[in-house]
């Protein structure tokens, strides 16, 4: 086969330079086409007037200056920085049931497994379930509520509480996760580490801040991780818990934007888009942090 | 045929030169050890040879041939890694013959490859077994027949002794040099194991810092080393270096010992000049026997039974070691007399390059 | 161990912790429980007031209902219609990108493994309006087609990160090895790489599969009709309907949860295993 013979020999000649690229291709060309070009697209989208038929146009910073005068806006980003402050809840405690079932006593396993449930389910049952939990009248906790105060609450009728309402409900799932993720740091603790911190006397408190929180750190990333992504990207439950209400007050960004641009009133893409930009700006600053020690951590290896 | 040979080759990666114009022959059917400590860039040069690292500039010859830009699988070599890189989920036999499966060979041919092999390295029993059911022993011989199934002209081993229990190293380094015999091929050899490298080379080349320090038979390093490092890379325990100052005299040179004592070296000098005195533990005699004295007190003493080793403190405060009888009665903290025979010395200047060598050979 | 081993404590910490297990249990899963026992609660107890009293009786009919009286059945095959091939998609498309990024390196590599991490964790609103406008004008729109390739391009980035580090894991001179034996890359992929990762193929797909199917997103930006829609969506909707019809609400969301927990209860071990990747290791 003579004139095979120079296409082989080119191939064989090539094969560690091409090969990369035949393999990263198919996954590559996809993530392109639907993750990283739409991000290009939703910028651009965001200075436009759009209803999503027709035809573009062009505003400038339009959508972001009618941004800095939408009191929803406001609204939604204020709960943001509550969904993260308080989500950040999720590590402390997942960390405490991780450490309250780290013991081999019988029927663990199982034990570990159902306390994990919540994590597995849909944020959609997720959210039902705690709305039925909220009900008021015959909620299990207005129930429990009236029992211990007298009062009668409806916990996602009312704007006071409304958000807390539903950022309990996400912390339900989130501690499971953190939890899970501990629990798996506490299992490949340095045992050895742990003899002798004992032999230098640490006990309790101490033991745990010196010698298992470091060695936990790793987990301690992760959880970090996936509790702040977690936790601006909130969407399912707002939407199946309150839609945003009462009049608005349990609005986050990624909510608020879904509205905007697929709202019964009219599409709004330009301006959806413009939310969405500020949202995922947002994230950035966050991912960019993670990025940056993974970075770190690749030079090491 | 397959000389394998090396002109100007090196590598760096990025700004850093790892290996830094390396020219050697290895003749065919040579055994021949890198070896050197950790970090001098032996591995990089094997996998250079094998074609895993690029050679950054500089040609590679093997059998004649231009090799420097072929890949790995075209030049004709075979390669046993350090952790044996057995595939975990092939059996014994799938492992022997899976280049040959995947490089299209016939399902006979390479059964009958797989088998004489197998006979070879006495692994008949264990052809259907997974790596993770054999001992590190049977896993090494496995990693060879995997070479060996494959003919090569060259065979390269990385470490392959290392991950070894010392008995279990001894009787591999036998049946590799036996190998060696039977096969007739060039073997390329590293170690970081001055032992290996002695009891099994053909040729040893001495590697420091990305560089040869010296090429040569293992009795050529021992009893000439062309410098320092090679002087005190080979044999164990290390040779003693002593600090010394040294002039040429009329039919000899004189060196003036720590502690005052005076030694006449066979051989010439140019210049006078502080120098450094290399003597073997081996060599050094206990009791005082010799053309000089060193007197000192000994600090720790090893008991091997076979031998002891001393280790004396020089009135300087330098400290030798002195390879002695294994019923030698003295204990730590007596006086030693150490006799040093000019004919067993070597020396070398202010660089570190060997003016003299005490070659017993001669 | 940390903590202390509670076989070394005291006698009465020990039945302490033994009583405490399960009460902690039960408070934590109280929503759950609550749903789980009004999905088989008697409308006629709802009506009478007998929220969470005793059930008067069990009544199984209420999922019958379920599955007579709405779509679900249908919604439900409509989430595996979904939900399998992206997981068959998202799992072999990261076999490939993971193991480029993990054996080669080339000089782009981090930048593009980094893409893939970074692009996993932006928030999917900034996607929205892009992949919904593509998807209606491939005609895709309402398919379970169209949420199929998202979410395979999705779920990339998230398996391959996985993926590569799995294979790092795996010693490098397995693949040398076969390079000296003159072995092509394909088959150096799909001969020794591909069989030693089987553990990761396993706990990728339990992962992309509750990823997947919980998702309620892109459900509603990428379907309408009840014809393509997954159940997350659908018990939504079906929500919207059966006001204040908690037996029929609760017994609709255990049937949309059974799925994944099933996975879960059957592949616990690859489920934690994917989970905490990189929990343990820096």
């Amino acid at each position: 086969m003579p004139d095979t013979a120079p296409s082989a020999g080119f191939w064989k000649r090539n094969q560690l330079r091409i090969a990369p690229i035949l393999f990263l291709a198919p996954g590559a060309l996809m993530f392109l086409i639907y993750v990283l070009i739409p991000i290009v697209q939703s910028v651009w989208i965001s200075f436009h007037d759009w209803d999503g038929l027709g035809a573009k146009v062009w505003i400038g910073l339009g959508n972001y200056a009618e941004l800095l005068d939408d009191d929803t806006f406001y609204v939604a980003l204020k709960n943001n920085l509550i969904w993260l402050a308080l989500y950040l809840l999720a590590i402390p405690m997942g960390l405490a049931a991780a450490l309250f079932l780290n013991q081999s006593v019988w029927g663990i396993r199982l034990y570990k497994s159902l306390f994990f449930f919540p994590f597995v389910i849909s944020q959609v049952v997720v959210g039902l379930m705690f709305t039925w939990f909220y009900a008021p009248d015959f909620g299990l906790f207005s129930q429990a509520i009236h029992w211990l105060t007298g009062a009668e609450v409806a916990i996602l009728a009312d704007e006071r509480f409304v958000t807390l309402g539903i950022i309990a409900a996400g912390l339900w799932p989130q501690t499971a996760y953190c939890m899970i993720l501990y629990l798996t740091g506490l299992n490949n603790l340095n045992p050895e580490q742990i003899e002798a911190a004992r032999m230098d006397n640490a006990r309790g408190w101490r033991l745990l801040w010196h010698v298992i929180l470091p060695q936990l750190a790793p987990a301690t990333f992760i959880a970090m991780v996936v509790t702040v992504i977690g936790a601006l990207r909130s969407f399912d439950l707002v939407s199946i818990m309150t839609a945003g209400g009462p009049y608005g007050s349990s609005q986050v960004l990624s909510y608020f934007m879904y509205e905007q641009a697929l709202s019964e009133y009219g599409y709004r893409m330009g301006y959806g888009a413009a939310i969405a930009v500020v949202l995922f700006l947002i994230m950035m600053v966050f991912i960019t942090l993670f990025i940056v020690r993974m970075i770190a951590q690749e030079r090491n290896r | 045929m397959a000389e394998v040979s090396l002109s100007k080759v090196t590598k760096n990666f990025g700004a850093v030169s790892i290996i830094k114009g390396i020219d050697l022959e290895i003749a065919d059917g040579e055994f021949c050890v890198f070896v050197g400590p950790s970090g001098c860039g032996k591995s990089t040069l094997l996998r250079m040879v094998a074609g895993l690292e690029e050679i950054s500039s500089g040609a590679l010859k093997i059998g004649g041939r231009d090799m420097t830009q072929v890949g790995p699988s075209d030049r004709g070599v075979a390669m046993v890694f350090q952790s044996y890189a057995l595939y975990p989920h092939m059996t014994v036999a799938e492992n022997i013959g899976f280049g040959l499966r995947m490089t299209g060979h016939d399902k006979a041919e390479i059964a009958k490859r797989t088998a004489a092999a197998a006979k070879m390295l006495q692994l008949d029993a264990l052809l259907d077994r997974k790596p993770g059911q054999l001992s590190g022993g049977q896993r090494q011989r496995v990693a060879i027949g995997r070479a060996i199934v494959r003919n090569p002209d060259v065979f390269l081993f990385d470490e392959p002794l290392s991950n070894l229990d010392a008995a279990l190293r001894v009787q591999m380094r036998g049946e590799i040099s036996r190998l060696h015999q039977d096969l007739g091929a060039t073997m390329i050899y590293v170690t970081h194991d001055q032992v290996e490298a002695m009891t099994m080379a053909d040729k040893i080349v001495v590697l420091s810092a990305g560089q040869i320090e010296q090429v040569g038979s293992p009795l050529e390093l021992y009893h000439r080393p062309r410098n320092l490092f090679v002087a005190g890379f080979i044999g164990s325990p290390k040779m003693n270096f002593l600090t010394v100052a040294a002039q040429p005299v009329a039919g000899g040179t004189e060196v003036t010992l720590p502690g005052g004592g005076v030694l006449r070296l066979p051989g010439q000098i140019a210049a006078a000049g502080p120098m450094t005195l290399g003597l073997r533990p081996e060599h050094a005699q206990a009791g005082g026997a010799g053309d000089a004295v060193l007197e000192g007190r000994v600090k720790l003493a090893e008991h091997l039974g076979s031998e002891t080793l001393f280790f004396v403190e020089l009135a300087d405060g330098s400290e030798i070691a002195v390879k002695a009888d294994g019923l030698a009665p003295e204990r730590p903290g007596d006086e030693m007399r150490v006799g040093v025979p000019a004919r067993a010395c070597h020396l070398f200047d202010a660089a570190g390059l060997a003016l003299l060598n005490g070659d017993l050979t001669r | 161990m940390f903590p202390t081993p509670i076989h070394k404590a005291s006698p009465a910490l020990r039945i302490g912790y033994q009583v405490l297990l399960p009460v902690a249990l039960v408070i934590w899963l109280i929503p759950l429980i609550g749903v789980a026992v009004t999905s088989v609660r008697p409308a006629s107890d709802l009506a009478a007031g007998n929220y969470f009293g005793v059930p008067s009786g069990l009544a199984f009919e209420n999922y019958a209902a379920v599955f007579r009286d709405s779509p679900i059945g249908w919604y439900i095959l409509n989430s595996f219609k979904v939900t399998v091939p992206t997981v068959i998609g998202a799992v072999a498309l990261s076999c490939l990108t993971g193991f480029a990024l993990a054996v080669y390196g080339f000089r782009a590599n981090l930048w593009v493994f980094f893409a893939f991490v970074a692009g996993n964790f932006i928030p999917f609103q900034i996607l929205m309006v892009p992949v919904r406008d593509m998807t209606l004008k491939a005609g895709l729109y309402d398919t379970t087609l169209g949420l199929v390739l998202f979410h395979i391009a999705f779920q990339t980035g998230f398996c391959t990160l996985f993926m590569r580090n799995f294979i790092k894991g795996l010693p490098f001179a397995l693949i040398e090895s076969a390079r000296v034996e003159g072995v092509s890359e394909w088959k150096i992929f799909r001969h020794i790489v591909l069989p030693l990762m089987r553990p990761a193929i396993a706990a990728l797909s339990v992962l992309v599969f509750t990823f997947v199917w919980n998702d309620y997103f892109w459900a509603t930006v990428l379907v309408q009709g009840s014809h393509a829609m997954p159940v997350t969506a659908g018990l939504y909707a079906l929500n919207g309907q059966w006001v204040a019809a908690w037996h029929l609400v609760s017994a609709g969301s255990i049937i949309a949860a059974l799925p994944p927990v099933l996975m879960f209860f059957l592949m616990q071990r690859h489920f934690i295993a994917g989970l905490t990747l990189g929990a343990t290791k820096g």
